[in-house]
């Protein structure tokens, strides 16, 4: 279980979360892909934290750095609040548009 | 005290006339403008009586510096030697007395108050002329009196022919301007300075000096008669006399004060002051010029009816006289005669103007009368031309007759001053200046065996016999005989006292009291005319002479010994030769003037009081003649007929020049540029201007067309880009 | 690295976290997507237990499980129609979203595998205190004061824009 695994894990999921947002025809599934984005980086932080960065050793005791782990906490926070801003967007648009497909909502087309 | 009395001199006809216009500015006037300018101008003439005691015991030109401008040795200043200050008390004198006149005269005009303006600005101007050391200030004070007489002249603009005459004099007297003003650049040129004396060795007076060569000479001849020019025209000297009697449509004390008195005499004040330079050439023309006017306006005068145009024509003929007198070297006779005869030609004005303003009250009845005089006027004179009809009839001594007993005094004065002017003996002034002129012309001819001065003293003789012609033809037609228009007669009237008084001064004045100043040597002095006679030239010791004042003939010594002066020099023998064909011209002269003075008056009588001849059949039988001086020579018929058809002609040549080439080049050349030029700017500006502008907007506008279409609005396609392009950035960064 | 029973859940774990955020990506139907993404979610909670993260495995359920994943079914319910249900796929997308990804999975493992320092990290077993009160210490009392409370903030904001931007405009 070294940091390459979890990297690799990260990669697949970002990966798979990019090509949700890419290929999905609901705004909803894209929604999903960023959220697979998110999770991959923050299993990023978790990783990096927990092996890169050496443990403090004070006075025998072994104290590790969780710095990447509040990050992650951060970033669920922020995924939180992104998944609440971005389904009140999906609903004005779908109120807007009747329709919540992407390659619909196309009002900005030159 | 010189300075503090001539700026008083100046200053206080100045003073009211800038009262006057300053309360013009803020449309007021001032209540009494006839007694502010009298007052001023008695003040003047107080301050002048002042300056002649000043100058009496020492007679040398007082020179004050009165403006310097840096390094540049142009200083005005006031040059006050005996004739300034004569020439000082004649101005003041006879501008005091035409201002008390005119309070009678000009009473009721409408203008009256801007009246006296004018006059204490022609006071002040003439007064600045005669006490300017320098000849730029002359200058100055010339144009100003030149713009003075034109503004007097036309004081009745509503006149046509005052608006006419006014503008004629103004611009013919220019003519002479030019010239005047060409010489004074000439001697500037010379002499690096305009200032006459200023009592070190710049002045030109002494500077003049220096010059003895041929060339030198020569210049100084041109200078002398280019300045000489604007004597002509502002003293009316032939040819530019014209102006002067038409001048006569100004007010009659105008005419007595400007143009008999003061201004025209301006002219001959001017040739006095440039004695010094003058050269036997320019000395010549200055005689003939005077002689030929003299004689000419003489023969005019005899023939006109105007009483007006009569004087005029008299005071350019004295003028004229002057003018020889100078020439011939007599500079003391000649400022002689320019002051006696400014006293008795103001006053022959002044009694021509009560006379005037005795008939004034016909004005009312002008119209009819005009033409009944018009009639009246071809019946008895056949030969008169159209446009000599045009006298006032309140002028025109055909109206006039038996006005003795009811103008007495103005009768008497003006009797004084005509046997003034006609040189009757002893008892008036006249007889005297215009002897010592005679007497000095003759004298000058003996010596220097000209036949020049022969005939000029000849013409001269004339013209005097002429002078007591046409005077006593005057006096008899107007004051005795019977009355011709009985309607006008019977409405004249005696003028009031402010114009009587001034009449009597002037009568005063006509009889031999100022004379003594003249003929005391020892207060006017010719100034030497040094080039001429250098090296022989000197003044004479004083005591030489003092001999022969005591003894010989009192009265002409003065004339004798000054012209001895000139022409004797050094040599004592000479001089006394030179003294005593002086002595010996000046009996000649006296004896012939008083001949044809009395052939004259004699002339006169037995025309015009008893009738013994007609003149019109004199008329009829040398009507050639007659219509020559009818007619004033044609000059006004050459000037209108050549000089202005010239003008005219060459105007209208210019403006077909002027339509013709300079228009028509202009409008050639914007013909040009619009049809050719424009059309080649205008295609080019259509389609290639246009073109690239309209090339560029199309091809915007389709790329733009087509680009657009990368706007999808998808943001997945954005997407696309995006993630496609940082794949591609880091692959070829790794490839690098 | 001996294969142990935690090695074998390791994998387990990564296993299924793979291959039910793959079910996310390809499955047509959001409502087996979105209960394929919790799967998923559990998965990544799972490996912070390996990594000795407790509180953010805990956070990770509550939050994501308890909180956005039943946000996301909310707004399948209210969006979606019964035909809507389904996802379309274009072919020509589905290449090219495909090829992209690919090659960017591509340029991830290559990085992961050329990067020397990352390399020989591994996991030595220790086992740490629980991180809650760590946490705790460094959001509330040292260096994460300061996002705390932008992250407070910004909840808010989204909070009321989330509030804004879907309640129903009031017209006139």
């Amino acid at each position: 279980m070294s940091l390459q695994h979890y990297l690799v894990i990260s990669a697949i999921l970002f990966t798979l979360g990019i090509f949700a947002v890419l290929t999905r025809k609901n705004a909803i599934s894209i929604l999903m892909g960023i959220e697979l984005i998110l999770n991959s980086c923050n299993l990023n932080f978790a990783a990096f934290s927990r092996f890169v960065v050496p443990p403090e050793n004070v006075d025998g005791l072994i104290i590790p750095n969780i710095d990447g782990q509040v990050i992650a906490i951060f970033g669920i926070v922020l995924a939180a609040a992104e998944a609440a801003v971005f389904l009140a967007i999906i609903l004005a648009i779908y109120r807007e548009f009747g329709s919540i497909r992407p390659d619909e909502v196309d009002t900005l087309k030159g | 005290m010189v300075i503090p009395l001539i700026s008083i001199i100046l200053l206080c006809p100045l003073a009211a006339f800038v009262i006057f216009a300053l309360l013009g500015l803020a449309k007021r006037s001032f209540p009494r403008q006839d007694l502010l300018s009298t007052a001023a101008m008695l003040a003047a003439l107080v301050c002048s009586f002042l300056l002649l005691r000043e100058v009496v015991p020492d007679p040398k030109p007082h020179t004050v510096n009165w403006i310097s401008v840096g390094d540049f040795t142009f200083s005005m200043g006031f040059y006050l030697d005996s004739v300034t200050v004569i020439m000082l008390i004649v101005v003041t004198l006879v501008s005091s007395l035409v201002h008390i006149f005119s309070i009678g005269y000009m009473h009721g005009d409408p203008r009256y108050p801007r009246f006296f303006a004018y006059l204490s600005l022609f006071s002040f101007s003439m007064l600045f002329l005669v006490v300017s050391d320098n000849l730029l200030g002359i200058y100055i004070g010339w144009e100003l009196v030149g713009l003075c007489s034109y503004l007097l002249i036309g004081f009745w603009f509503e006149k046509d022919s005052a608006a006419n005459a006014c503008k004629k004099a103004f611009l013919t007297t220019r003519v002479g301007d030019v010239g005047m003003f060409i010489g004074m650049m000439m001697l500037f040129a010379k002499f690096k300075t305009l200032s006459l004396y200023d009592g070190t060795e710049n002045g030109i007076f002494t500077l003049v000096e220096g010059l003895s060569g041929t060339g030198d000479i020569i210049w100084l001849s041109i200078a002398g008669i280019l300045i000489f020019c604007g004597a002509i025209g502002k003293s009316a000297q032939v040819p530019l006399h014209t102006w002067l009697p038409d001048a006569m449509e100004g007010p009659t004390p105008v005419s007595a004060l400007i143009h008999a008195a003061t201004m025209v005499a301006a002219g001959v004040y001017l040739t006095a002051r440039m004695f010094p330079i003058l050269t036997d050439t320019s000395s010549l023309v200055i005689a003939y010029i005077g002689g030929i006017t003299a004689l000419v306006a003489a023969t005019i005068a005899i023939v006109r009816f105007d009483i007006k145009r009569v004087l005029a024509y008299s005071t350019v003929s004295q003028l004229g006289y002057m003018m020889l007198a100078i020439g011939a070297g007599s500079y003391v006779a000649g400022l002689f005669h320019l002051t006696t005869h400014a006293f008795f030609k103001a006053l022959l004005f002044l009694g021509s103007g009560s006379v005037i303003h005795a008939f004034h009250a016909m004005h009312a009845h002008h119209d009819e009368d005009h033409t009944d005089g018009e009639a009246h006027e071809h019946d008895d004179h056949s030969l008169v031309h159209e446009h000599g009809s045009e006298i006032p009839p309140d002028q025109d001594m055909r109206n006039m007759g038996g006005l003795r007993r009811k103008m007495p005094w103005t009768f008497g004065t003006m009797l004084v001053a005509t046997l003034s002017i006609s040189g009757v003996p002893f008892l008036f002034s006249g007889f005297w200046s215009k002897d010592a002129i005679l007497g000095g012309v003759l004298g000058h001819a003996m010596v220097s065996h000209s036949p020049h001065y022969y005939i000029l003293f000849g013409m001269a003789l004339i013209a005097a016999g002429i002078t007591a012609f046409y005077m006593f033809r005057l006096i008899f037609m107007t004051f005795f005989g019977e009355p011709r228009n009985q309607e006008m007669h019977d409405m004249a009237h005696e003028s009031p006292w402010v114009m009587v008084v001034p009449l009597l001064v002037l009568a005063v004045l006509s009889i031999p009291i100022v004379n003594p100043i003249w003929f005391n040597k020892d207060y006017v002095k010719p100034p030497p005319q040094s080039h001429i006679h250098a090296p022989a030239h000197a003044q004479l010791g004083p005591d030489t002479k003092t001999g022969d004042a005591n003894s010989g003939f009192a009265f002409f010594w003065i004339s004798e010994a000054q012209a001895a002066e000139e022409e004797g020099g050094k040599n004592t023998e000479k001089a006394d030769d030179a003294y005593r064909i002086h002595k010996l011209a000046h009996n000649i002269a006296m004896v012939l003037s008083i001949c044809v003075a009395g052939l004259g008056i004699l002339l006169s009588w037995l025309f015009y009081h008893r009738r013994r001849f007609s003149a019109e059949s004199v008329a009829t039988k040398f009507s050639p003649v007659y219509n020559l001086f009818w007619n004033k020579y044609y000059f006004d018929e050459f000037y209108d007929g050549v000089l202005v058809a010239l003008t005219v002609w060459k105007s209208r040549l210019f403006a077909q020049f002027d339509g013709a080439i300079v228009d028509g080049t202009v409008n050639g050349v914007g013909t040009v540029t619009r049809q050719i030029f424009a059309a080649f700017i205008g295609f080019f500006d259509n389609r290639v201007v246009d073109g690239i502008v309209n090339r560029v907007a199309e091809v915007t506008w389709a790329a733009g067309g087509r680009i657009r279409r990368i706007q999808t609005g998808a943001i997945q396609t954005y997407l696309f880009v995006v993630l496609g392009g940082i794949v591609l950035i880091i692959l070829i960064f790794r490839a690098l | 690295m001996e294969f142990t029973l935690k090695t074998f859940i390791f994998y387990g774990f990564a296993l299924i976290t793979i291959a039910s955020a793959l079910a996310v990506v390809t499955v047509r139907n959001i409502v087996h997507a979105a209960f394929a993404l919790m799967v998923t979610l559990f998965g990544v909670a799972g490996l912070y237990v390996f990594l000795q993260a407790d509180f953010l495995a805990a956070t990770q359920v509550i939050v994501y499980v308890g909180g956005i994943l039943v946000l996301i079914l909310f707004g399948v319910m209210m969006t979606s129609g019964r035909l809507e249900m389904r996802i379309h796929i274009e072919r020509g997308q589905l290449l090219l979203g495909g090829g992209i990804s690919l090659a960017l999975l591509m340029l991830l493992l290559t990085v992961i595998a050329n990067t020397p320092k990352w390399e020989n990290l591994t996991d030595d077993g220790t086992a740490f205190e629980p991180t809650t009160k760590r946490i705790g210490e460094l959001i509330l009392n040292e260096k994460f004061l300061l996002p705390f409370e932008v992250a407070s903030v910004l909840l808010l904001v989204a909070l009321i824009g989330a509030a804004l931007i879907s309640r129903k405009e009031v017209r006139d």
